[in-house]
């Protein structure tokens, strides 16, 4: 190794242990209410980063990764009313091989399409899979979506504990900063250096002796399938499956995190999540607040949304790289 | 490498018209020819970019027309391309090292990619048999024209070909980085075959064993430099003008 790799190495994984060292006392100083807040950031930043893979390793944007999030949702769901007592593993599996049908149907139908024609057909798919779910009410609640109660930590019939909100959060920080260092060792190997090269340039990729389509339909299931894991941690999260979580607008969250945070950094798309959803939670605070403090009642119904937008525009104008752009080369060393 | 009524079409167009042409292991042949006679055509077909309409390409006895470029590439067919085509936003090592690992460890996940040192040392090894071995950490989009060009030769290498196909690789170059290339030419045909379409016609002269002239995709006529610039329906249709 040489000396500046190393330096690399050791600033790279300081800050990797401060933060997570930082993401495991949280919850133990935080209200209940910021607890929740924090593992849903977690479970929409895995989410994210699923969709990078994507997006800013292989130059593909999909639209579609709501499909694989709700269906890992579903499958943990089903997992959970069926089997008694519910089973944490079982669970996963179920959401995992739901997501991963999914990923492959999708896979091998839109990869053969490029640019804005693949991120079309994933919105589509993604669509008729909102509409299954939504149609078969006998199987899946339909509209009212599907209520379950959460599975025990532990292995069962051996030593289980019941989760806390304290310990689902160190559950699902384990889950996400696991996914995180599979995900950065994918992207560095042979195998994601040909995505990134599909990325550059699809067409010499493929002259230099790859089956470009090979590959990007493994991305893409490989994508699906960390996308059905966070749906699994929601199910885990929530005890709540619903068809809203199917829905495309999911889809373009996911691809808003991924342009705030800064596309092929994998924690980008956290960070993005996390700037995102803290900044909605406090506009939507902020009116009701000023209305009180300036003394104007109109003020409490402002659409907090509209602020929102503007700050999204201000950022995807003045730093079109996302917040954590800067650093790409660096954070893919 | 040899082809048999290679033909294709273009709507009415024929671009190539029945061509059978032969090439020899180790041997450097020039194909020339105007504007539009089929040369770009020749090469994109036999890397697998355009499918032949009819006709058969026999390299080491199997036919290849009509696979696709990826799988020409692992038969041992590479290219460099007339327009430089490279990947701007990765350093000259990476470019390399990309084509170098698609012949091996090409599926491997789990592993960083700089722990494959076989992989490191073959990059580095044909940066500097192509004369980049100094700007292996450069981003390839910073790179000079001339040395652009010859990391496209480089790239292609890395993929270890039987055959060579180098479409204008001193096209835009100073006199001096043209004599460099030819000698890179000249240092890497001892152990392939090496087809190279040139419109300079020193180049051409120097390099090339023996020389095809396209016109109108159809081969006018074939033989060694010297008997070529003496023929007089080359000199005609060609070399004059």
């Amino acid at each position: 190794m040489s000396p500046s790799s190393k330096r690399h190495a050791t600033i790279y994984w300081t800050g990797f242990g401060i933060i997570i060292a930082l993401l495991i006392v949280a919850p133990l100083v935080l209200p209940e209410f910021w607890r929740r807040f924090l593992t849903e950031i977690l479970i929409w930043g895995l989410l994210a980063m699923s969709s990078d893979i994507l997006i800013g390793y292989t130059g593909m944007v999909s639209f579609g990764h709501s499909a694989f999030f709700g269906l890992g949702l579903y499958g943990a769901a089903a997992a959970l009313l069926m089997v008694k007592p519910p089973n944490l593993w079982l669970a996963i599996l179920y959401g995992l091989a739901l997501s991963a049908g999914a990923a492959l149907f999708v896979a091998y139908f839109a990869t053969r399409l490029r640019d804005i024609y693949f991120a079309i057909s994933t919105l589509i798919f993604s669509q008729i899979f909102y509409v299954a779910i939504f149609t078969l009410t006998e199987i899946t609640g339909g509209e009212n979506g599907l209520n379950f109660s959460r599975p025990q930590l532990g292995i069962p019939g051996v030593y289980t504990i019941p989760f806390t909100s304290e310990s689902l959060h160190w559950f699902v920080l384990a889950v996400v900063t696991a996914s995180y260092l599979i995900l950065r060792r994918i992207t560095q190997s042979p195998f994601g250096m040909v995505l990134q090269s599909i990325r550059e340039n699809e067409a010499r990729t493929r002259a230099i002796g790859y089956p470009v389509a090979r590959y990007k339909i493994v991305a893409v299931m490989l994508s699906g399938l960390f996308a059905g894991l966070a749906g699994v941690l929601y199910a885990f999260q929530n005890r709540f499956a619903a068809p809203d979580f199917v829905l495309f607008l999911i889809s373009g969250e996911v691809v808003i995190f991924n342009v705030l945070g800064g596309i092929g950094t994998l924690v980008g798309p956290i960070l993005g999540a996390a700037f995102f959803l803290t900044m909605r939670e406090f506009l939507s605070r902020l009116f009701p607040y000023l209305a009180s403090y300036l003394n104007i009642p109109h003020l409490a119904e402002f659409p907090y949304l509209i602020p929102l937008g503007v700050v999204f525009i201000l950022m995807v104008i003045f730093l079109p790289q996302g917040l954590l752009g800067f650093a790409r080369r660096w954070l893919n060393r | 490498m040899r082809t048999e009524a290679l033909t294709v079409r273009f709507g009415g167009l024929s671009a190539l018209n029945s061509v059978n042409f032969e090439v020899q292991r180790g041997e450097i042949r020039a194909i020339i020819g105007p504007n539009g006679a089929g040369k770009s055509t020749f090469f994109n077909c036999l890397t697998g970019v355009i499918g032949p309409t009819s006709g058969r390409i026999l390299f080491n006895g199997q036919n290849i027309a009509g696979l696709p470029p990826n799988r020409i590439s692992q038969k041992g067919i590479a290219r460099s391309y007339q327009i430089t085509n490279i990947l701007p936003n990765a350093t000259t090592l990476e470019n390399v090292r990309i084509a170098a690992q698609s012949r091996r460890h090409a599926w491997s996940m789990l592993t960083h990619h700089a722990d494959f040192h076989d992989i490191i040392d073959k990059a580095q090894a044909v940066l500097e048999s192509v004369g980049l071995g100094e700007k292996a950490d450069e981003l390839a989009a910073n790179l000079s024209h001339g040395e652009q060009r010859n990391l496209e030769i480089g790239i292609a290498l890395a993929t270890e070909p039987k055959l060579l196909c180098l479409d204008e690789p001193t096209a835009g170059m100073s006199a001096s980085e043209t004599h460099d290339t030819m000698q890179l030419v000249r240092r890497i045909a001892t152990d392939l075959t090496i087809l190279i379409v040139e419109h300079d016609m020193q180049v051409v002269m120097e390099l090339a064993q023996r020389i095809t002239v396209l016109h109108y995709g159809e081969i006018l006529a074939e033989g060694t430099p010297a008997e070529i610039q003496k023929n007089p329906r080359v000199q005609e249709v060609y070399l004059k003008t």
